[in-house]
């Protein structure tokens, strides 16, 4: 087998491996929340990655603040400052199918990834 | 001549795999308006030319948002409000009519001029409060949809609407659902055949079947706990939900939501804590969403049989499930609820 060959050989053998990956591989990427206040994203938390649980605060734009809580593949607002509480009774959110809203704060949090989900939620 | 052939099949696999692997393209976008945050998702071929529908869309949203919102000092239905007439846009008044019929179908069970009431309660302000029983017999007298008259002069020239007495208009339970129609037509005309517009929380529209053709899949919220208790399979039609752990409020230990009652202006306690809608109308499906949680299982029901023109999901506050029989198929019970009764209404 001349050199040339052999290197043909291994890049075709790169070209279907690399292609059998990228239609054979898991679509089950790990669950991740995008926290983002008035469009800009704030902070990404891979929810699996989460071994404790523990909050925080983010102030919005109309300096209202939201307490944020999270566990290992869920997370939820546990408090917020607005009238409404809309956010807070959500409750805790671990797919994609509906995001978490806080509006007088526009705060979003959304999960992107994970396993099966719906493709939207009423209620 | 072995390297030549093999170059021939690398070539052909390079093209060839993507062609196998290409993911139809998508354009998504969430957007601030009507008190709400809406998630629009489109499917196709071309990014580019789905992204211009898109933006088409946004557009439609911020323009009925401004007709139709009751707190805007420089919308129509504002100048309605506080000048007693106003002229209306075509949409503002094609809106206005759909919802006064359906108003008077479900006996005013769905009534447009419950604002006054919902401005006492606080809802639009967040400043919640009580009124007493003398305030809320005041309230109720006052809440009525005939004293909203739309004219139209003669074809051609904009219509105009007149509200006599001392009511206020509002939309928020209908407007969501006329976008959501007005959307999906905009979406038609465009040529787009597979999109999800979720109008947040409780209206969403359905465009077509998944890109692979099979039903979107929307779940409905469990309203004594957290995540969705059933889900729907929605092709081609839209869904709304009213329920009263929505919005409300409390106060020494007793509930209040936003879904008054238009005899008594006090939240609607009937014995539904939620109910869901499935009709080719997203208006219809918002407002006759609201009408059935006011009347209760039994009038619900009844309501039904007498229209067959929609599906609808009854949730009881004691946990029972009541669905109409032609979601038999495509209403499921979601992950963790499989053992709960379900009854068909025939």
């Amino acid at each position: 087998m001349r050199r040339g060959h052999f290197l043909l050989a291994l890049l075709l053998l790169a070209a279907v491996g690399s292609a059998l990956w990228l239609l054979l591989r898991p679509s089950t990427a790990h669950p991740v929340a995008r926290i983002s206040l008035d469009g800009t994203l704030v902070e990404e938390i891979d929810l699996e990655a989460v071994e404790a649980p523990r909050s925080f605060s983010l102030e919005g734009v109309g300096g209202l603040t939201n307490t944020i809580q999270v566990e290992p593949g869920r997370i939820r607002v546990s408090e917020a400052a607005c009238p409404d509480q809309i956010c807070v009774h959500q409750g805790w959110i671990s797919d994609r199918t509906a995001p978490i809203v806080c509006l007088p704060n526009r705060l979003i949090i959304e999960i992107t990834g994970g396993g099966e989900a719906l493709d939207a939620a009423a209620g | 001549m072995g390297g030549r052939k093999a170059l021939a099949a690398l070539t052909a696999l390079c093209l060839l795999l993507p062609g196998c692997a290409r993911k139809p393209a998508q354009a998504q976008a969430t957007v601030f308006a009507m008190d709400t945050v809406m998630t629009l998702t489109l499917h196709g071929e071309k990014e580019t030319a789905l992204q211009e529908t898109l933006n088409g869309l946004t557009e439609t949203i911020h323009q009925l948002e401004g007709t139709l919102s009751a707190t805007r000092e420089d919308s129509e239905i504002f100048a309605l409000n506080r000048d007693g007439q106003a002229e209306l846009s075509s949409c503002a008044a094609q809106l206005l009519e759909e919802a006064l019929a359906l108003c008077e179908e479900t006996g005013g069970a769905l009534d447009i001029t419950a604002y006054p009431a919902l401005e006492v309660w606080g809802f639009p302000s967040g400043e919640y409060r009580v009124p007493s029983g003398e305030e809320l017999e005041a309230l109720a007298a006052g809440i009525d949809y005939t004293q909203v008259a739309i004219a139209r002069p003669s074809a051609g020239s904009p219509a105009s609407a007149r509200l006599r007495g001392g009511g206020k208009v509002d939309l928020g339970a209908v407007a969501k659902g006329f976008l959501g129609d007005t959307l999906a037509a905009q979406l038609e005309q465009a040529g787009v055949t597979s999109a999800l517009l979720d109008l947040g929380q409780s209206s969403i529209q359905a465009v077509g079947a998944k890109p692979d053709g099979s039903p979107w899949r929307i779940g409905i919220r469990d309203p004594a706990g957290e995540g969705y208790l059933a889900v729907v399979e929605l092709t081609g039609r839209a869904m709304g939900t009213s329920g009263g752990y929505q919005r409300f409020f409390e106060e020494d230990g007793q509930t209040y939501w936003h879904i008054l009652d238009p005899d008594t202006a006090a939240p609607a306690r009937s014995g539904l804590a939620s109910v869901t809608v499935i009709a080719p109308s997203g208006l219809v499906c918002d407002g006759l969403s609201t009408a059935l949680f006011v009347m209760g299982l039994e009038e619900g029901t009844a309501f039904w049989r007498a229209h067959r023109d929609f599906e609808a999901v009854f949730l009881t506050e004691d946990g029972e499930i009541i669905i109409t029989s032609g979601l038999k198929e495509s209403f499921s019970l979601a992950q963790g609820y499989e053992g709960t009764g379900v009854t068909v209404l025939e």
